[in-house]
């Protein structure tokens, strides 16, 4: 497949192994300093103040996720800090359900304890896949927690009114989490599905901690973790905070909406630019309001329950919990069931 | 590399990040980046990052085991990586001077005329005197309001960017403005029609105040506020460019 194809260069590239670590960076520093030579000599002059506008929409852009991403990214691993910290490590796998639709269901509602949007969901995820927590219930709670948590519903309320959006976009979402989750139920192995066996995920804990901890102690120690956690998914909140912001600076949205209002196309366009824009659940309501007018209440429903659970930021952080090719199912999944719901609703439901 | 070296590159690279968004915040001109109704999260986010700083710093020992289960070796390049990938935002943030976005994100983004924004269950009152509204308000009486002929002819004065766009002939131009309803992601361009001969002289980009009467216009069939202008001035950029609904 062309997109695992693209996923494992980005992921050979990212990583330099520990010997020839420097040479690489040298090597990178080095074409890097001869494409700018090249570009600066050979270019005509006019492409410069172009580019050093685009440039200041592209910081403008970027600074804007990352400095709004920021705060949730810190609520995710602090949360995940302190479940590692507090909850001991078989409560969960003794007390949640066993059989696969219990599991899912409960893994989709666990958004309404811990209110947390997209960018914090993967590390508390993976946490709560280390103390246990049944594979189907883990995916569910990736792809529902988003949506369904009590920030979320306040804001599509606030943007939509308490009416069908607000109601379909929670259906809908709880649907399509559910059965992915049930649809990964069927793998037995989990081996197959994340990167590292459940209870031996690499994931920032102390060595050794002492028997007996002060409460004091316990923060102390929660709260070094989630800064470790921090730094280990702050990379993949800057490199998708940096995508999203190069695709805005330079795809134009002007043209992508020109192209489509009929049935299907417009479906697909509200698709893309979930994906595009990378805006946090939270407030993308707010967002998917602007579109109502030119946009079919399917189409904007299926921007509205997709884009939570998939964009650029999260399925870099995805493909650090799970397989490739579990990375490629959770997006597409979701993507086809959105399309599906998008397409029924503006045939059916005019 | 050594844990006290990586620990203290960690704490050092969570200072520059509060000193630099604390700054943003302080100078004011964190309003370039966000909804300032969202600044109550991001001083959150620098409390618990310097409140992170301060136990690392503390307690320089404690070790994430990471390496426990894998070869050791490459664990600790990944946190390198981990500490360069992070001084990125600080480097654009620091490099890159601080611009609005104007005219040129505009042209990519589109016009967003049609745009409610505001949610269309807030009924708003408009019985703000004509020349204190926005050209937010202005959008959303047109997009709200079916009747429009208690405001046409209303003496209008707003503040924008001046934005050409291709569908308009040479003698008018769009006096724009940027909505933010949560950060520059989600920025999305509003603008009224002005008519004003000398259309072509002003630079794209550049801000003007504009006065005159308000007249019911289309643009690409979506109804549009124009400013039939009698006065068009230049003026500097605003603190604040952007809107917030």
């Amino acid at each position: 497949m062309l997109v695992e194809t693209v996923v494992d260069i980005i992921l050979s590239m990212e990583i330099p192994t520990r010997r020839y670590g420097l040479s690489r960076i040298l090597i990178w520093i080095i074409l890097f300093g001869v494409i700018t030579i090249i570009l600066y000599t050979s270019l005509p002059s006019s492409t410069w103040p172009w580019l050093g506008q685009r440039l200041s929409v592209f910081a403008a852009v970027f600074l804007g996720i990352f400095i709004e991403a920021l705060p949730f990214l810190l609520m995710g691993t602090l949360s995940s800090g302190l479940v590692e910290v507090f909850l001991s490590d078989d409560w969960l796998a003794r007390s949640a359900p066993r059989r696969a639709l219990p599991a899912a269901l409960v893994g989709a509602s666990l958004g309404l304890i811990f209110p947390i949007c997209e960018c914090g969901t993967v590390p508390l995820a993976r946490r709560l896949f280390r103390k246990g927590l049944p594979l189907p219930a883990g995916i569910s709670f990736l792809l529902a927690a988003p949506v369904l948590n009590p920030i979320v519903i306040l804001s599509t309320a606030t943007a939509f009114g308490w009416g069908r959006m607000l109601l379909w976009r929670l259906a809908l979402s709880l649907l399509m989490a559910v059965s992915v989750g049930l649809a990964f139920s069927i793998e037995k192995d989990s081996a197959n599905i994340l990167r590292a066996p459940m209870f031996k995920m690499e994931l920032p804990v102390l060595d050794h901690p002492p028997a007996y901890e002060t409460f004091m102690q316990k923060i102390q120690r929660a709260l070094v973790i989630s800064a470790d956690e921090f730094f280990e998914m702050g990379r993949y909140l800057v490199l998708g905070a940096s995508l999203a912001a190069i695709l805005q600076t330079f795809i134009s949205q002007t043209s992508l909406l020109a192209v489509g209002s009929g049935p299907i196309l417009s479906v697909l366009i509200m698709l893309a630019l979930a994906v595009l824009l990378s805006i946090c659940s939270t407030v993308d309501s707010f967002i998917a309001l602007g579109f109502l007018g030119t946009f079919s209440f399917g189409s904007v429903l299926s921007f509205l329950v997709f884009g939570p659970m998939v964009d650029i930021k999260s399925i870099l952080m995805f493909l650090q919990v799970f397989r490739r090719k579990t990375v490629f199912y959770l997006v597409l999944l979701p993507l086809l069931m959105s399309l599906l719901a998008g397409l029924a609703f503006n045939y059916f439901y005019a | 590399m050594p844990l006290r070296l990586y620990r203290f590159l960690q704490a050092f690279i969570m200072f520059a990040l509060v000193v630099f968004i604390g700054f943003k915040l302080f100078s004011g001109t964190l309003s370039l980046y966000i909804n300032l109704q969202y600044m109550p999260l991001t001083v959150f986010g620098i409390i618990t990052l310097a409140i992170m700083m301060f136990v690392i710093i503390r307690h320089p020992g404690l070790e994430s085991d990471e390496h426990e289960y894998s070869d050791s070796d490459h664990q600790h390049d990944i946190s390198l990586s981990a500490l360069i990938i992070l001084i990125v935002p600080l480097l654009i943030g620091v490099l890159i001077p601080v611009h609005p976005l104007d005219a040129t994100a505009a042209s990519t983004r589109g016009m967003n005329v049609s745009a409610p924004l505001v949610g269309s269950s807030q009924t708003r009152e408009f019985q703000s005197a004509a020349d204190t509204r926005n050209i937010l308000d202005w959008i959303v009486i047109f997009n709200s309001t079916n009747d429009l002929s208690p405001y046409v002819g209303q003496m209008a004065r707003v503040t924008g960017f001046v934005y050409h766009d291709p569908r308009l002939p040479a003698n008018q131009f769009i006096v724009s403005r940027f909505v933010i309803t949560c950060c520059t992601a989600d920025a999305s361009a509003i603008g009224m029609i002005v008519n004003w001969n000398q259309s072509a002289d002003l630079k794209e980009s550049s801000w003007v105040e504009v006065k005159g009467p308000v007249q019911a216009s289309k643009l690409g069939g979506q109804p549009i506020p124009l400013i039939e202008a009698n006065y068009v001035q230049s003026m500097t950029q605003p603190d604040q460019p952007y809107l917030y609904p």
